[in-house]
C-alpha cells in the first residue's frame, strides 16, 4: 500500500515537472502570470490555515507578514541601479544601497524576518482569547503599513518599489508551493501538528493533557508567517511593483476565502481552492472593467467583483460551513476508489 | 504518603463564593470521593487543583511542592489528570487521535525532529502509538479507535476521557462524575474498572459521584460539600450516619 | 504650544472622543451579548453617512434627512444580524467571525458600486459649522455641539438599559443565554433591539462625522470602526462606561499626540493599534471590564 502510494505521487511529481516545462516554454506571459499567483496563493492559503484552521487561531495579519516579505526580497534583489532610481526624493539607507541578494537567500530572510516579527507579535497577542488575537493581528498589519509608509529611506514610503527583478517563475513559485503542501503534511501528521488540532478543538481540555497552549499557539503563529513571508517575497518579485496600500485588509481578506471555501484545516482544500479562488479573481476581472462589445460598451463597475467574493464567502460559512472538504484530506486510495466506481468524491473520510 | 494537600483554597466568583476553605489530603493509592447536592462547589474544586481555576485563596501542594500558581499544562505534566463532568473530548479527531495528543507533553523530539521524522522521533512516535492502543484495549475502545469521537456513544465518550487522561501518565486522577448517564450495568463495570485502574497504574483518585453505590462501595473516604463548605469528612460509614449530611444532602437527591 | 492652542486642541480631542465613544457603545454593546466583534459597525456607520448625504441631497432639509438617516441605519443594522449572524448563533466562534468579515466586506464594496469609489463632499450645515470667537480661541459650533448630543444621548441610554424591560433583557441576556431564555426572554428580539440601539448611535456619530469631516467615501468606517472597537476593549469589553471613557481616552490622547508631536502625524493611525496591545498586555480586561471565566 504505501508503496503504491510513494509511486503514485513521484508519478504526480513527474507530471507536474513536464507540464511546467510545457507551460514556461509555450504558454503565454499571461497564463503563466496566473499559473504564479495560484501557486503563491496555495503557499500563502497554507501558511493561514495552519494558523486559523489546524489550530484554530484567528488570525488576520497575513498581509502584514506578505509585507514584511515582500519589501525585504525587493530590497535585497533590486539592482544598485533601480535602487538609486526609487529612492529619488530620499536615498536609500546607506548599508542597503550596494546589497544585491540572489533570489533563495532574499526569500529565505523575508520567511525568517516576517517569522521573527510574528514571534514577537505573536508573544503577546497570542495570550488573548480568539477574537482580541484577531483585532491585534489586524492592527498589526495596519501598523505595519503605516510604518512602511513612512520609513522612506528603507521601504521609499508611499511611492513603492518598482523595476524589482522578475526572478519568480514557475519553477520557484510552484518548487516552493510543493515544498509548502510536504511541510505542512508533515506537520500536521506530526505530534506537534496533533497538539495544534487539540487546541482548536478544545483549549482547556487540551492544556489538561498537558500542552503548553501558548508554546504551541506562537509555534503555529511562527511558522504561518515564515511561510506568509515567503509567499510575500515571490508575489513581489512576480509583480515587479510594490507598494504599502497593496498590503490591505483586502489581500487577508483573500486569503482567508481561500481557506474557508477549501475547508479550514484540510491541505487538500486549500490547494484546490487556492487555484479556484485566484482563477475566478482574474476570470471576474472584467466585472470591474468596462466591455466592449464593438457598437457599444458596456461600462465595468469597479468592486463589482469584490462584491461577489464577499457574497461568497458569506453564503460558504453561512451554507456550507465546512467548505469543500471540510477536514478530511486527499489519499490515493479514495482517488482510486472514485475512478473506479465513480463513487462521489470524498465521502466518509476520516480526519 | 502523602500525595495532594490543599490549605483553605477559597474560589469566588464575583460575591459568589463557589468553595470556601476546602482541606484536602490525598495519600498514595487511596479512592477518595467528593459529593454534595448539584453547585455545590465540587467541579470548581477540581478546576483549582488542575490549575484552571486560580483559587482567591489558599495553597495546594502536589507531592509537597507548592502547585497553586501553575498553568495546568504544568500541572498535568507533574502529575494530576482529570477528566470533565461535561466530557471534552475533541469531537471532531478519532478515538485513537485523542489518546495520542494525551501523550505529546512527554515527547521529547523537538519541532524539526518531528518534521524530519528522524529515528528519535520515529520511536517515540512508535512508542506513544503502540502505548495508546494498549490504553483503548483496556478501556475496550480498540475497535472504534479510528471514529470520530463525538459519534461513540455516551458510555464509551466516558471511557474514552479517561483512557485521555490515563495517557499522560498521572499519578494522581480526578474522576468528575464519572458514572453520569451510565446505566446500572455500566455503572457496576465502571466501579470495578476504576479499582482496577488503580491497582494497575498505581493512581490515587479522587472522584465526584452522585451515584451513591459507587461512592459507597469504593472509595476509602468521603468528602461532602454543601454551598462551598465542607459539611463533613469520613468514611463511607461515617457519612451515612452523619446527621448534616443527611440532612444536607441525602434529602435533597434523589441519586441516593 | 500657549495654553489657549492646548484648550482648541482638547476640545476638538474631546469632540472626536464624543464620536469615539458613540461608535464605541455599539461594539461593545454587541459584544456583551454576541461575544461577537460586529466587523460591520464601522461600515454601518460608513452608510449613515451616505443616507445623510442623500438626503440632504436630494433636497430634504436637515432636520428631516438626519432622522431619516437613522431610521436606514437602524434597519440595515438589524438586517445585518438577521442575515449574517442569526443562524450562526450555535456555530463555531470562528465562522461567526467570517460572517463577520464578510458582511463588512460585502458593504464597502456595494458602497464603492452604488455611490462610486471617489470622495464626495458631505453637506455643511451653516448651523453646525459656524466658527464662533470666545476671547482668543475660534472655534466651530459643532465641536461643542458633539459633546453635548453624545451627553444626551448617553443619558437616554443609560435610562433604555437601566429602567426599561428591553434594556433588563439586553443586560440579562448578556450574562447568559440559557437563563434568560428560560426566564421568557425572547432572545433574537433581544439581540435585534442591542444591533438597532448601536447602529442608531453610530447613524448620528456618522451624521456628526460628516459634519465635521465634510469628506465621505466608502472605505471611510474602517479606520474610525477599528479605532473605536479598540477604545471599547481599553474601556473594557462589555462595559458600557468603558467604550465611553475609551473613546475620550482615544479622541483625546490622538490629537494630542499630533498636535505635541508632529513629526508622529504619518503613525496617527498605528498609534491606536499600539495602545491596543499595550493594554491587552498590561490588564486584558480593560478599565472597566470585569474578568470573565469561562465555566469549565
Ligand atoms: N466560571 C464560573 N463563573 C461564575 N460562576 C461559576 C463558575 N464556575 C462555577 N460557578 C458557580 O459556582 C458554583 C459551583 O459550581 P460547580 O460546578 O463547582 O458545582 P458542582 O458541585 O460541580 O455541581 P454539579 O453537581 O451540578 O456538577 C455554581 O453556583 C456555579 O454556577
Ligand atoms: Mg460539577
Amino acid at each position: 500500500m504505501m508503496k503504491r502510494d510513494y509511486y503514485l505521487t513521484s508519478i504526480s511529481l513527474v507530471l507536474l515537472v513536464i507540464f511546467l516545462y510545457f507551460a514556461d516554454m509555450y504558454m503565454d506571459a499571461y497564463i503563466i502570470r496566473i499559473l504564479n499567483l495560484c501557486a503563491i496563493y496555495t503557499i500563502l492559503g497554507l501558511s493561514m490555515n495552519l494558523i486559523n484552521g489546524f489550530t484554530g487561531l484567528f488570525s488576520l495579519g497575513h498581509a502584514g507578514f506578505m509585507a514584511i516579505g515582500a519589501y525585504t526580497t525587493a530590497i535585497l534583489t533590486l539592482s544598485v541601479d533601480a535602487k538609486v532610481q526609487n529612492f529619488f526624493l530620499e536615498p536609500i539607507a546607506a548599508p542597503l544601497a550596494n546589497v544585491v541578494w540572489p533570489f533563495f537567500p532574499a526569500l529565505l530572510l523575508a520567511g525568517i524576518l516576517s517569522a521573527l516579527v510574528g514571534f514577537l507579535i505573536g508573544a503577546p497577542a497570542l495570550r488573548l482569547k480568539g477574537d482580541y488575537l484577531a483585532i491585534a493581528t489586524l492592527g498589526f498589519a495596519e501598523i505595519i503599513r503605516v510604518v512602511f509608509t513612512n520609513t522612506q529611506n528603507i521601504t521609499n514610503g508611499a511611492l513603492g518599489l518598482k523595476r524589482i527583478p522578475p526572478y519568480t517563475n514557475l519553477w520557484w513559485s510552484f518548487g516552493i508551493a510543493v515544498f509548502t503542501v510536504i511541510f505542512m503534511a508533515l506537520l500536521i501528521n506530526s505530534s506537534y501538528g496533533r497538539a495544534f488540532k487539540a487546541i482548536r478543538e478544545d483549549e482547556i481540555a487540551a492544556e489538561s493533557m498537558g500542552i503548553n497552549l501558548f508554546k504551541h499557539k506562537v509555534m503555529s503563529f511562527t511558522i504561518g508567517a515564515f511561510f506568509a513571508g515567503v509567499g510575500g517575497g515571490l508575489l513581489g518579485n512576480l509583480l515587479g511593483t510594490i507598494d504599502p496600500a497593496m498590503f490591505r485588509f483586502t489581500l487577508t481578506f483573500n486569503i482567508l476565502l481561500i481557506i474557508v471555501l477549501g475547508g479550514m484545516g484540510s491541505i487538500t482544500g486549500t490547494v484546490i481552492s487556492a487555484f479556484v479562488v485566484t482563477i475566478s479573481l482574474e476570470a471576474l476581472r472584467f466585472l470591474d472593467q468596462p466591455i466592449d462589445l464593438g457598437l457599444f460598451v458596456i461600462p465595468g463597475i469597479a468592486g463589482m467583483r469584490m462584491v461577489v467574493f464577499s457574497v461568497l464567502l458569506m453564503l460558504v460559512v453561512l451554507f456550507y460551513r465546512h467548505g469543500l472538504m471540510g477536514t478530511n484530506e486527499f489519499s490515493w486510495d479514495k482517488f482510486l476508489k472514485v475512478l473506479r466506481f465513480k463513487r462521489p468524491l470524498l465521502k466518509g473520510g476520516k480526519n | 504518603m502523602e500525595m495532594l494537600r490543599t490549605e483553605n483554597i477559597t474560589m469566588q466568583f464575583g460575591g459568589l463564593t463557589a468553595v470556601k476553605d476546602f482541606n484536602l489530603k490525598l495519600n498514595k493509592g487511596e479512592i477518595v470521593a467528593l459529593i454534595g447536592p448539584n453547585g455545590a462547589g465540587k467541579t470548581t474544586a477540581f478546576n483549582m487543583i488542575t490549575g484552571v481555576y486560580k483559587p482567591t485563596k489558599g495553597k495546594i501542594y502536589y507531592k509537597g511542592r507548592d502547585i497553586t500558581q501553575m498553568a495546568p499544562h504544568s500541572i498535568t505534566k507533574l502529575g494530576i489528570a482529570r477528566t470533565f463532568q461535561n466530557i471534552r473530548l475533541f469531537k471532531n479527531l478519532s478515538v485513537i487521535d485523542n489518546v495520542l495528543i494525551a501523550n505529546h507533553l512527554h515527547v521529547k523530539s523537538n519541532l524539526f525532529e518531528a518534521l524530519l521524522r528522524v529515528p528519535k522521533y520515529k520511536n517515540e512516535d512508535r512508542s506513544m502509538m503502540k502505548k495508546s492502543m494498549e490504553l483503548l484495549e483496556i478501556v475496550g475502545l480498540i475497535d472504534v479507535k479510528d471514529e470520530k469521537s463525538s459519534s461513540l456513544p455516551y458510555g464509551m465518550q466516558r471511557r474514552l476521557e479517561i483512557a485521555r487522561a490515563l495517557a499522560t501518565k498521572p499519578e494522581v486522577l480526578l474522576l468528575d462524575e464519572p458514572a453520569a448517564g451510565m446505566n446500572p450495568k455500566e455503572t457496576e463495570d465502571l466501579t470495578k474498572f476504576i479499582k482496577k485502574i488503580r491497582d494497575d497504574f498505581d493512581l490515587t483518585i479522587f472522584m465526584i459521584e452522585h451515584h451513591m453505590q459507587v461512592v459507597m462501595g469504593i472509595s476509602e473516604r468521603i468528602y461532602v460539600f454543601d454551598y462551598g463548605i465542607t459539611i463533613a469528612h469520613g468514611n463511607p460509614n461515617e457519612i451515612q450516619n452523619n446527621q448534616r449530611v443527611i440532612e444536607a444532602y441525602l434529602g435533597v437527591d434523589d441519586n441516593a | 504650544m500657549t495654553s489657549i492652542m492646548f484648550l482648541q486642541h482638547l476640545a476638538n480631542g474631546i469632540s472626536l472622543g464624543s464620536l469615539y465613544a458613540l461608535i464605541a457603545i455599539g461594539y461593545t454593546m454587541v459584544y456583551g451579548i454576541l461575544r461577537l466583534i460586529n466587523f460591520a459597525h464601522g461600515d454601518i456607520f460608513m452608510m449613515a453617512t451616505y443616507f445623510a448625504f442623500f438626503g440632504v441631497f436630494f433636497g430634504l432639509p436637515w432636520y428631516v434627512a438626519f432622522p431619516i438617516t437613522i431610521l436606514l441605519t437602524v434597519l440595515l443594522g438589524m438586517s445585518v444580524e438577521l442575515t449574517a449572524y442569526r443562524s450562526l448563533r450555535d456555530a463555531p466562534k470562528i465562522s461567526i467571525m467570517i460572517s463577520a468579515i464578510g458582511a463588512s466586506f460585502l458593504l464597502e464594496n456595494l458602497a464603492i458600486v452604488i455611490f462610486g469609489g471617489r470622495p464626495k463632499a458631505f453637506p455643511t450645515e451653516e448651523i453646525f459649522t459656524k466658527v464662533i470667537h470666545i476671547g482668543n480661541i475660534s472655534i466651530q459650533r459643532l465641536t461643542f455641539i458633539i459633546p453635548v448630543v453624545t451627553a444626551i444621548l448617553l443619558i437616554i441610554l443609560s435610562y433604555l438599559i437601566n429602567k426599561t424591560k428591553t434594556g433588563m433583557a439586553m443586560r440579562a441576556v448578556s450574562k447568559d443565554h440559557e437563563t434568560a431564555r428560560l426566564m421568557g426572554i425572547n432572545i433574537d428580539r433581544t439581540i435585534s433591539a442591542t444591533f438597532a440601539i448601536g447602529s442608531a448611535l453610530a447613524a448620528i456619530g456618522g451624521v456628526m462625522w460628516g459634519l465635521k469631516f465634510p469628506q465621505i467615501q466608502p472605505l471611510m468606517g474602517v479606520m474610525p470602526g477599528l479605532k473605536c472597537f479598540i477604545a471599547a476593549v481599553i474601556g473594557g469589553i462589555g462595559s458600557i462606561t468603558g467604550a465611553v471613557i475609551g473613546g475620550f481616552f482615544l479622541g483625546v490622547s490622538e490629537i494630542m499626540l499630533v498636535a505635541f508631536f508632529q513629526s508622529m502625524t504619518g503613525y496617527r493611525d498605528a498609534f491606536a493599534f499600539i495602545i491596543l496591545i499595550i493594554v491587552l498586555l498590561f490588564k486584558p480586561t480593560g478599565i472597566m471590564g470585569e474578568k470573565i471565566s469561562e465555566k469549565v
